[in-house]
């Protein structure tokens, strides 16, 4: 990879000197800048600076009040954090606005980049923050009925602080009132000129939403004039989750937020950590980790294949794909010992060694799988139903997509070439041969080719992975591992004590920020791990790829039909707990 | 019971053992409407299409051919509650979700019965945070709890077949002139507890490094 551009320059000289640079452990610029000048500094990174920012990454906030902090840090109690990327410049920025708890309001920035929205909603819902100028500044995650705003550090985190839960009739009927869709409050039309709209409930217990999400669509006749979202139904509270847990037993939390990708969460989170712990891990646990990673994401295209075919009316694809994912599991189990949460990753390498005789699992699988992969292809890909279900609906282009946030797949079949392993490579992923699979019409049909190809990519990488299996430790020599190396414990006492704190208590990561974006099953994921020298993370910011998709469906379903609004969902490929966390 | 099977163009008479006896004995049962009713139900459990999170995956492995639920009769899934027998609780129950889910379990219609699969909707699991009610049992009743995070398809039907032997065995009088009054469920069991020798008895073990 090139050596980075810094943009500093042409800031400073565009606005002055009003940034403090921050240095953090992964090395992205971070810049500090005041409040009022946010608006400009951020539409000037989108459009005019060069490099052009054009991805709203993420938009986070951070409650700063009980950290332990450095002296040179800028911080005042509250934090809001943007994080900008770069096609053009293939880099990220960061910056970063401190507020005072007095003043809690920052100006929106929805009116030039559209998928600001959402984010800002979750700022608002989760610390309290206002946004000036939103459209729709409500609750996102937590119901509307909630009080308080969960990430303050002042909100409880467990359910068993909160007293027992109890659902009288009088409580059951105000939280079924408050769910009631009224048009208005979003600005939605009931007439037209010349028609009635019909307004209509998809959900939240919907077989067709893969899950718990609530969509109200307006309808003229059959055509689609909007649709409204309603999310959160899923939310777990896996960031305030972090605060409490300690690094290594955060691992676990992880496997559930894509819970279809498995250990392709625990890589995005330990990929951070061992970044601000300075922990370099030896090859083979690269190359396992990568080996673990693809076949994660055979069995979560696995599932998609089949729900998607179910979704525009095939029915029996989904028995053949699941028998698959089996296939794929039973590799997974041999190895892990689990299945869908394996928790087998560890900070510094992964649970233990590979079991005597994976290479027959795996080689087994890679004979089996691409003869039936072809099947599969005369099944659904080329069924003529299937297509006329999926060719032309739910187009977007490459700027829309990159507007709205899009990665992955979808990103993809627009004709970007874009994928992380590539484009910024970790954990060895610059040391194999595999192509980056494209569509380009952008539509349904084009998202599912590519992760169709994406399965035979991934193929051979498992493959390069098993032929090239390097020799040497499944952990790396580093005192902040976990479990924590045991081998001198019982020689001296020190080391024993070590040992001790490290196991009960767990490492304490060093005080500073890291986030490497990793291309998960289903786009761009990362966790942001802010650490203040403590025994768990001070903030932990997880950006999923669903939550970013999920955002975009009202825009792209706009005059399709309620039976094309199930291709667009079932092409999409999300998962709930992706998109709520 | 015996049984014997006829080859293609063999003549009528029959060369099994059996007698009068038995011929009435395999095609005349005897038994109450209740008992009847109670084999009907529990050999088709109509579960309701309902998924909260990660364990529905594993509920819906259940149904492909490797596992396959049909084999227990209970592969009907319906879409409405109101045409399901059994409402299976698959993962974390939110509190944004609950009058939700209780709202679904009101309009099933009487017999109905609850599972609750995994150790979120158990007892809330790993997951003691704002958003999560610490168990489902909270505002509704459970038949059986299925532990787990996820539980394996194989758990899962181990459940229904622990709820479908006790839907086998419930009573439910007609009117109080009869008898009770009210739905009689045979007592709840502790698997625990009946595994309990066997599980002692387990003291040897594979190694994980093998495959």
């Amino acid at each position: 990879m090139e050596k980075p551009f810094d943009p500093t320059e042409q800031l400073v000289l565009k606005f002055g000197d009003i940034f403090t640079r921050q240095t953090t452990k992964d090395d992205m610029l971070t810049l500090w800048l005041p409040l009022e000048r946010l608006k400009e500094v951020l539409f000037f990174c989108k459009n005019d600076l060069r490099p052009t920012y054009k991805f709203l990454y993420d938009l986070t906030a951070i409650d700063e009040r009980p950290r332990k902090r450095e002296p040179d840090y800028p911080s005042e109690q509250f934090t809001l954090v943007y994080h900008l990327y770069s096609y053009d410049g293939n880099q990220f920025l960061r910056f970063k606005i401190a507020l005072k708890e007095n003043a809690l309001s920052a100006p929106s920035i929805t009116s030039f980049w559209a998928n600001a929205n959402w984010y800002e909603r979750e700022v608002y819902d989760m610390f309290g923050i206002r946004f000036e100028g939103h459209p729709h500044l409500t609750r996102i995650l937590m119901p509307l009925t909630w009080e308080g705003h969960p990430l303050r550090k002042e909100h409880p985190a467990r359910a068993t602080e909160m007293g027992p839960f109890r659902l009288w009739d009088e409580k059951q009927d105000r939280e079924q009132h408050a769910l009631q869709f009224l048009p208005e409050d979003w600005g939605l039309q009931r007439h037209s000129e010349d028609s009635d709209f019909m307004f209509l409930n998809i959900g939240p217990q919907h077989p067709g939403t893969h899950g718990v999400i609530r969509l109200v669509l307006q309808l003229d006749g059959e055509d689609i004039v909007d649709i409204v979202p309603d999310i959160g139904f899923h939310h777990r509270g896996s960031e305030k989750m972090a605060e409490r847990q300690s690094w290594h037993t955060y691992i676990p939390y992880t496997d559930r937020i894509d819970y279809l990708g498995g250990v392709n969460n625990n890589l995005a989170y330990l990929l951070s950590i061992e970044k601000l712990a300075g922990i370099e891990v030896p090859e083979r646990v690269k190359v396992i980790r990568v080996m673990m990673c693809e076949l994660f994401r055979i069995a979560s295209h696995l599932v998609w294949y089949g729900t998607f075919a179910q979704d525009v009316g095939q029915l029996s694809p989904v028995f053949y794909m699941f028998t698959d994912r089996e296939r794929v599991f039973d590799i997974v189990e041999a190895i892990t010992g689990g299945r869908m949460h394996p928790n087998w990753f560890r900070i510094g390498g992964v649970a233990q060694d590979l079991p005597i005789g994976w290479e027959k699992l795996v080689k087994d699988f890679l004979n089996y799988f691409p003869k039936r992969l072809k099947e599969y292809d005369n099944l659904v890909m080329r069924n003529s139903l299937f297509k006329a279900r999926t060719v032309g609906i739910g187009i977007f282009t490459t700027e829309e997509a990159i507007e709205w946030g899009v990665t992955g797949a979808g990103l993809r079949a627009c004709g970007l070439e874009w994928d992380f392993r590539k484009k910024q490579p970790y954990s060895g992923y610059e040391n194999f041969e595999f192509d980056i699979p494209t569509g380009e019409n952008g539509d349904c049909y084009d998202r599912a080719r590519v992760r169709v190809e994406e399965m035979r990519q991934s193929l051979r990488i498992i493959q390069q992975c098993m032929e090239n299996m390097p020799e040497g430790s499944y952990k790396a020599d580093h005192p902040l591992t976990t479990p924590p190396i045991k081998k001198h414990t019982m020689k001296d006492i020190e080391t024993l004590i070590t040992h001790f704190l490290g196991v009960s208590w767990g490492p304490v990561i060093p005080a500073g920020e890291a986030m490497v974006c990793t291309e998960a099953t289903k786009g761009a994921n990362s966790y942001y791990a802010i650490s203040d020298g403590n025994t768990s993370p001070y903030r932990m910011r997880i950006r999923t790829p669903s939550f970013a998709h999920m955002q975009t469906v009202p825009y792209i379903s706009k005059g399709y039909t309620v039976a094309d609004l199930l291709s667009i969902l079932g092409a999409m490929d999300y998962v709930l707990a992706d998109i709520d966390r | 019971m015996n049984w014997w099977i006829t080859k293609p163009g063999a003549t009528a008479t029959l060369a099994g053992p059996g007698s009068f006896e038995e011929t009435v004995q395999q095609n005349i049962m005897l038994t109450s409407v209740q008992s009847l009713l109670g084999w009907g139900r529990k050999n088709s459990m109509w579960p309701f299409h309902f998924g909260l999170s990660c364990c529905f995956v594993e509920m819906a492995t259940s149904m492909t051919p490797k596992y396959d639920v049909a084999r227990f009769g209970a592969e009907v899934i319906r879409g409405t509650p109101r045409e399901a027998d059994v409402m299976i609780i698959a993962g974390t129950v939110f509190i944004k979700m609950a009058p939700i889910i209780k709202r679904l379990y009101e309009q099933m219609m009487e017999p109905r019965w609850v599972i609750s699969m995994g150790s979120c909707a158990n007892s809330g699991g790993m997951f003691d945070i704002y958003s999560v009610v610490q168990g489902v049992d909270k505002f509704m009743p459970v038949d059986v709890y299925v532990p787990g995070c996820p539980p394996r398809p194989d758990a899962f039907m181990e459940g229904l077949m622990l709820l479908a032997n006790s839907v086998g065995k419930e009573q439910r009088p007609l009117s109080w002139v009869i008898g009770e009054q009210g739905v009689i469920k045979p007592a709840k069991i502790s698997m625990k507890d009946q595994r309990y020798e066997k599980r002692q008895e387990m003291t040897s073990f594979r190694s994980p490094d093998e495959v």
